[in-house]
């Protein structure tokens, strides 16, 4: 692999690049899949290739090719200098990099059991036994649960001496029950959905699942939700848990905090912010108890590494500091145009796409509350649990979340299951709104393994550490 | 360019099989080269371009199945891939009621292939962008985009006899152009890049984002709406999300009852992988050809789509619309098409008394499946409609409506259509439509 990054070097050198990398990734992905007690997949997915990213003319040029050899080193560093020449022309400015001391090193992520390292026997009879107590849950008609196991090695190297080798580990897992009848589906997951629940950690993240214990429940509560009572309707306080909170701190704090974003590059797909930058520093996002941080060096996060995909080292920047607006995600191209340093968020989906700037662990840090405290302390409200759907704006200021389960909340307690809740709102009168955050004791790291952007799409790993949280005065109602 | 010829991934995928040691096995051999240039703020910003061959191996042997992929791998790539999918194999246990390979149904069918898109430059995209920025230049507005070229082809060979080559190209152009106080959207989608025609887009764009600025706020509410295909696109691709799967039915979660009038009469839906205007691909992952489905026609529920799975828990045959198998997925519609209608785009919006005109509509998502209920927010170009007249730009609202209900209240389609892209890069064709109600939240 060092070979071929070098001779990616040489080969953009000669050819006239004022700046080069070159990413060789070599990723492999385990599944295991069982549907309605059958084992519906076992695949194992290779992928490697070479993603070479050039300066040419002051112009960007990428390309990537699934060739990790000399040849496929020289092909991609061709291409990739033809692209940026042909872009050249359309170029208002040259492209300038933030300043970066070239580093080198290794990293892995901390495992206490290889996933690769379990049997697939262990893994089946952990999916089976979860399918078998959902399975005893009458008007359950669709079990479903699946556990997923990452091993990504990166090489990068750069014009500028950067030679950095990084070994990151994935093992997630996840089930769903879903229950119908004639006018009703209802879903209920473990422990999140979207299919999974992911982090960057070894087979002890499964075994902390406990998925067969937690089966039999998430199925009930499916079967209940059939036919409980929609969710009440009106303005009320909202009490969120931790896999909600961490959506919404997705969706409405890291996407607008991604400087590209605010800057334009994504203003004819993802969309723009509403977080400007003359807004930084004096803007009031949330309240007091409200503070989030983008940090690469949370324990465990999916967006935990060593270096970026730019070589530049993990940190942790606060976002919002106390409710006040203070920073943003970036790129050594965008921290130039402000005369700073990257914040060390640049990554990319595999070899074959460009690093963009993309969230790592954007985590609302813990308050002082409890659950059980934010419940007892309630009038009335509903309290949700798992996100169902999730829609926002392109400035990401007008949202709109569903929840698989609610609480109703009376007098401190509560009082029936509800189905279908929706909650909406604008992003800083709702973080304005939070009242309170719970503590350490129930802050954990999520993981969400669907975050799309960029085109060509990239999907990528992100963590959100978050624990439950209260909103007062929010919108809600069924669906 | 894509760097190997259709004998050449027939051969690759006949030596996969040949390295089998025993069992059945089906190969699935996907080729893509896809290159884009994107633009922001009247440069470009990111310029890019992949190429990659994967392999996927399925092997059924005594009841059991293993799957393995590799994309890249070098000159061990075939014993890798057979022996991974070997290793899960005789690890996962054993049942008895498999669906089979598939086997050759003799079918043929068009492709949608342009040797202009396949070979264009990175020279020719820049052109394309080019025509985009300098319109929006001269009028003193700010372009952005992304103008992409794509080829692919895939090759599907199993140990019952099927034996099948496709290949597909696509290009792509989308802008949003800004003013000092709102935006427009416009896209083309093409076989043949040299029928994207960029001017015309620009144009398009263009006139709708300097008609958007200073937008004000509409009450939410009930309205009556012309939509734009990049909105009815949206409808259509979750409608079929939703339920026009096989399985969805089988699982209970679709909305389709066969039979059933839930829509308006002029309302009709198909799949359809032979049209020249949706970006043709005559089979399936599985080998099997794609049939044309009728799902919804004059209003009423009609057929779904099937891959082996479902057709054998059906006791019927596969409309050839499966993903990669195994899979929990499903089939999948990927050439949706909506009958046109018999309006001129311009009668739609001239019949509307008070209403609103939406071009397009962003993250969407469902709320409910079952009642077809999604939400999601306009985008770049939401305009009242006045006594027949387009009017003044309106800010975006949230939108949370039943897809059925909505088609049930057709008052207008256009004879026009657009090819548009689903979220997952299927095609979807769709004209104008002008429905009689349509629910802002927010």
């Amino acid at each position: 692999m060092d070979d071929v990054a070098e001779r990616a070097l040489d080969e953009a050198a000669v050819a006239g690049a004022s700046y080069a990398d070159c990413r060789v990734v070599v990723r492999t992905v385990q599944t295991v899949e069982v549907k309605n007690g059958r084992v519906a997949r076992v695949a194992l997915h290779d992928d490697e290739g070479v993603g070479v990213r050039v300066i040419v003319g002051g112009a960007w040029g990428f390309a990537g090719l699934d060739r990790v050899d000399a040849r496929g080193a020289e092909d991609a560093v061709r291409r990739a200098v033809r692209i940026a020449r042909a872009g050249a022309r359309l170029r208002s400015a040259p492209v300038r990099l933030a300043p970066l001391p070239p580093a080198t090193g290794e990293y892995r992520t901390a495992v206490a059991v290889d996933p690769f390292a379990v049997s697939l026997e262990r893994k089946i009879e952990v999916l089976l036994a979860a399918d078998a107590a959902m399975a005893r849950v009458p008007r359950v008609t669709v079990r479903d649960s699946s556990l997923e196991f990452v091993r990504e090695h990166r090489l990068f190297a750069s014009s500028e001496g950067a030679r950095l080798e990084q070994t990151i580990v994935e093992s997630g897992g996840g089930m769903d029950a879903t229950a119908t009848s004639d006018d009703e589906v209802q879903t209920r997951s473990h422990p999140n959905s979207f299919g999974r629940h992911q982090l960057c950690a070894g087979w002890e993240a499964i075994e902390e699942m406990a998925l067969p214990d937690h089966a039999e429940r998430i199925a009930g509560e499916a079967a209940a939700l059939l036919t409980a009572d929609p969710c009440p309707a009106g303005r009320m306080t909202l009490i969120l848990d931790g896999t909600q909170a961490a959506l919404q701190v997705h969706e409405s704090c890291g996407h607008p905090t991604e400087l590209d974003r605010v800057l334009g590059d994504e203003a004819a797909f993802a969309g723009t912010s509403f977080l400007m930058p003359e807004l930084l520093g004096s803007f009031r996002y949330g309240s007091e108890a409200v503070t989030i941080v983008a940090d690469a060096t949370s324990p465990r996060g999916l967006g935990t590494f060593g270096w970026d995909d730019e070589g530049v080292p993990a940190e942790r920047t606060v976002l919002v500091d106390r409710g006040l607006f203070t920073g943003y995600m970036s790129s050594r191209e965008t921290a130039a145009l402000f005369d700073r340093e990257s914040s060390g968020t640049m990554r990319a989906d595999g070899w074959s796409r460009l690093p963009l700037i993309r969230m790592t662990n954007i985590n609302l840090e813990p308050g002082g509350s409890s659950l059980e405290e934010m419940i007892a302390t309630t009038e009335h409200g509903v309290y949700l649990e798992t996100n169902r759907s999730w829609s926002i704006d392109d400035r990401r200021l007008n949202f709109q979340f569903g929840c698989q389960n609610g609480w109703e909340i009376r007098d401190g307690r509560r009082v029936r299951l509800v189905r279908n809740p929706l909650y909406s709102g604008t992003t800083p009168e709702f973080w304005r709104s939070c009242d309170a955050v719970a503590g350490p004791d129930e802050w954990r790291m999520w993981g969400v393994v669907n975050c799309g952007k960029g085109e060509p799409i990239q999907v990528m790993h992100v963590g959100h550490g978050a624990a439950p949280c209260r909103f007062r005065d929010v919108r809600v109602g069924p669906a | 360019m894509l760097r190997h010829s259709a004998d050449e991934c027939l051969a690759l995928a006949d030596a996969v099989l040949a390295a089998v040691p025993d069992g059945e096995a089906e190969v699935l051999v996907t080729e893509d080269d896809l290159a884009l240039t994107r633009f922001a703020r009247n440069t470009v910003h990111q310029n890019v371009a992949e190429t990659g061959l994967s392999l996927r191996l399925r092997l059924v042997a005594a009841g059991r199945v293993g799957v393995a992929e590799l994309r890249g791998g070098g000159a061990d790539a075939i014993e890798r891939l057979v022996r991974n999918a070997e290793e899960a194999r005789r690890l996962a246990p054993a049942q008895d009621d498999l669906a089979p390979l598939a086997e050759p149904d003799g079918g043929d069918g068009p492709c949608g292939w342009s040797d202009a898109t396949a070979g264009a430059t990175p020279e020719q995209r820049a052109e394309g962008v080019a025509t985009v920025i300098a319109a929006a230049a001269a009028r003193g507005l700010e372009a952005f985009g992304a103008y992409s070229t794509r080829a692919t082809q895939r090759a599907v060979v199993n140990s019952r006899g099927v034996r099948r080559h496709g290949r597909v190209t696509a290009a792509g152009l989308s802008a949003v152009v800004r003013g000092d106080e709102g935006a427009g959207y416009a896209d083309r989608h093409a076989v043949d890049a040299g029928d994207l025609d960029p001017a015309a887009a620009a144009d398009e764009v263009i006139e709708t984002a300097e008609r958007n600025q200073g937008a004000r706020p509409a009450d939410p509410g009930e309205y009556e709406v012309v939509l734009a295909p990049y909105a009815v696109r949206e409808l259509v691709a979750h409608l079929s999300h939703i339920g026009f799967s096989a399985l969805a039915v089988q699982e209970r979660r679709s909305f389709m009852r066969a039979g059933e009038r839930l829509m308006s009469p002029g309302v009709g839906i198909r799949d359809d992988a032979a049209d020249p205007l949706a970006r043709p691909f005559p089979f399936d992952h599985e080998g099997v050809s794609t049939r044309r489905v009728t799902c919804i026609e004059q209003g009423v529920c009609r057929d779904v789509v099937y891959d082996t799975p479902t057709a054998l828990h059906d006791g019927v045959a596969s409309t050839g619309h499966a993903l990669p198998q195994p899979n929990t997925i499903g089939p999948w519609a990927t050439h949706l098409v909506m009958d046109p209608g018999t309006a001129r785009v311009p009668e739609l919006v001239a019949g509307v008394r008070r209403g609103l005109y939406v071009t397009r509509f962003w993250y969407v998502r469902v709320v409910h499946p079952l009642r077809t209920v999604i939400t999601g927010m306009t985008r770049e170009g939401t305009f009242l409609i006045e006594d027949g007249r387009l009017g003044a730009a309106v800010r975006d609202l949230r939108f949370t409506q039943s897809i059925v209900e909505a088609l049930s209240r057709v008052l207008g389609i256009s004879d026009e259509r657009r090819l548009e892209l689903g979220e997952d890069g299927s095609a979807v064709l769709v004209p104008w439509v002008r429905l009689e109600g349509f629910r802002f939240t927010s």
